[in-house]
């Protein structure tokens, strides 16, 4: 379809132009359109196509316009008009035709085109931050809101409110009690309550006279002392609410609305040549709504020789749709770590899944430098478990979220409450990322996974 | 048919030169590396990378060649430049004359650090 609509506009160029480079811009058409797949490479690719074409179709007529002027017209009409012609041979009823459509959808489709890019923004419900779910999105954007004020208040000092000795002291005290309390390490917690302690005696933290500056202060003074680069003290205007025991809330019904909308972020669903299974899924939702959806790609996937994952635009989810579809991948159960949980009956896959043949096929999975949180835990079990070849660029690395507690004067102290086990290794991708098997530029993740599908398939 | 004037040589037309020094390459593959010399700044679309392919053979700045025989080249329909000497004197001349610039535009501590 949208090779015929390049086609279809290429034909705007001068007929001379077309007959030199018409297959060659055709096969340039094509290539890109190959390796760029997805939403958002797509879309640059037509912008970059829809500018060149605006900027060079007036500057090829320029560069005709010369030679074809000074071939006098009755050549071409037995002299009867007196104006000059751009080719030999009348422009039909066709190609008028078509240029009138195509200037009519331009100019009806540019506004409102500008008018969505305009306005673009991801998907609500698209980078719904793992399990123990929605609740922990809400309170990550407000970290990073208040994140985002901290460092405008460190900008422009005047407009963070004064802290005086008093105030400083009385949130340390308070600071400690919290750390004490939630901290996971008992003994990192008294680590980091001596060194606030002993940085207000020495005088270190006088020079910060800012709810800010402290705040700024005393982070890289926990950090220090325990190593814990999740540990935080946050000054925040807005409340942040506290997370509350129990089950997380439901999901909100515009959740559900906005998975059917993209068919559960499930974009590609294909059986590539030499057989090869392709899913390029760009978020991991929450099983309750698409179960039905990841289990309908996987059976289209099933006599698939090989599977190639495109996590390239996954911008995670929910850890449950991360033990679905890894399911298909085993013929056993297998442990599927997640910094977010702790162990429980369902960090196993349900492995086997009755008439699933996709337990012993290759797996392929693209990265890119936006692969974050629950498509990195897809992908860091898969990689340790030597079930998969990683293709692309490392991953962005983000998988854990502190849980933030109000010490009063509108400070919170952020720490990790959960510690999974990991049997892999004493840390993960957190703030790392994950190392690619083959690193490629994630533009090329693709080219390069099917490569080795072929070399594969040729072995065998 | 007219020629498109290369002085001063268009931006396009020198990055083609440059992503065509030391191999010869088809449409596609300039593309690319266009893109990556640029670090995806410059991304050339089918009418800039051909109209300025033609102006450069015209001035003989390159030269279509035959990789038929290639075993890498599936796709006969492809057509592969190369760059002449002339369009390697023309390249490095640019070169040269944006070091220049380069220069004075340290010399007049617009840049910082060693750009040159």
């Amino acid at each position: 379809m949208s090779e015929t609509i390049f086609r279809l506009l290429f034909r705007l160029y001068p007929s001379r132009f077309r007959q030199e480079y018409g297959d060659e811009a055709m096969q340039l058409f094509r290539d890109p359109a190959r390796d760029e797949t997805g939403m958002w490479p797509s879309v640059r690719l037509w912008c970059d196509l829809l500018t060149d074409l605006v900027i060079t179709i007036p500057r090829e007529y320029g560069h005709t316009q010369p030679e074809v002027a000074g071939a006098p017209a009755k050549v071409c009409l037995d002299g009867t008009p007196t104006f000059f012609v751009f080719e030999t041979t009348s422009p039909g009823r066709r190609p008028l035709l078509l240029g009138g459509l195509l200037s009519l959808i331009t100019l009806v489709s540019f506004p409102k085109l500008m008018n969505e890019f305009g306005n673009s923004r991801p998907p609500t419900g698209w980078t719904f931050a793992s399990p123990g779910a929605y609740e922990k999105q809400v309170e990550e954007s407000q970290r990073q809101a208040s994140q985002s004020e901290q460092s405008v208040g460190q900008a422009q000092p005047s407009t963070s409110p004064p802290l005086d000795a008093a105030s400083r002291h009385r949130i340390i005290e308070n600071a400690i009690a919290s750390i004490k309390q939630h901290h996971l390490d008992h003994s990192e917690a008294q680590e980091a309550a001596d060194a606030l302690l002993s940085h207000e005696r020495r005088g270190d933290d006088d020079g910060a006279t800012s709810t800010e500056e402290f705040a700024s202060l005393a982070t890289k003074q926990l950090r220090e002392a325990t190593g814990d680069s999740e540990l935080v003290l946050l000054y925040s205007t807005h409340d942040i609410p506290e997370r509350m025991p129990g089950p997380p809330p439901p999901l909100p019904a515009a959740y559900g609305d906005e998975m059917q909308r993209i068919n559960c972020a499930f974009e590609r669903v294909e059986i590539l040549p030499h057989n090869v299974g392709y899913l390029k899924l760009n978020a991991f939702p929450d099983v309750s709504v698409c179960q039905a959806t990841a289990a309908a790609a996987m059976t289209k996937l099933n006599d698939a020789d090989a599977l190639v994952f495109d996590l390239r635009d996954n911008r995670g989810g929910f850890p449950s749709m991360v033990s679905l579809i890894a399911a298909y991948l085993f013929d056993h159960p297998e442990y599927m770590y997640c910094p977010l949980e702790n162990t429980t009956a369902e960090s196993w896959t349900h492995s086997p899944v009755p008439g699933n043949k996709l337990a012993s096929k290759p797996v392929y999975i693209l990265t890119s430098s936006r692969t974050i949180s629950a498509a990195e835990q897809f992908t860091y079990n898969l990689k340790m478990l030597k079930r998969a070849t990683l293709v692309g660029e490392t991953t962005a690395g983000g998988g854990h979220a502190a849980n933030l507690h109000s010490v009063g004067d509108n400070f919170y102290v952020g720490t990790i409450e959960v510690r999974a086990i990991n049997p892999y290794a004493k840390s993960d991708w957190n703030d790392t990322g994950i190392e690619p098997d083959v690193k490629v530029k994630a533009l090329d993740a693709l080219k390069a996974a099917l490569s080795l599908v072929d070399k594969r398939q040729h072995v065998n | 048919m007219p020629k498109q004037k290369l002085n001063p040589l268009p931006s396009a037309a020198f990055q083609i030169l440059l992503a065509l020094v030391g191999k010869d390459l088809h449409g596609y593959g300039i593309m690319r590396n266009v893109a990556e010399q640029t670090e995806d700044r410059m991304r050339l679309g089918p009418g800039t990378l051909y109209s300025s392919i033609r102006a450069l053979l015209e001035e003989k700045l390159i030269e279509e060649v035959d990789h038929t025989s290639d075993s890498n080249a599936k796709d006969e329909r492809r057509r592969y430049y190369r760059l002449t000497s002339t369009g390697r004197k023309l390249a490095r001349s640019e070169a040269e004359r944006l070091a220049d610039l380069l220069r004075v535009a340290r010399a007049k501590n617009m840049l910082r650090g060693d750009y040159v």
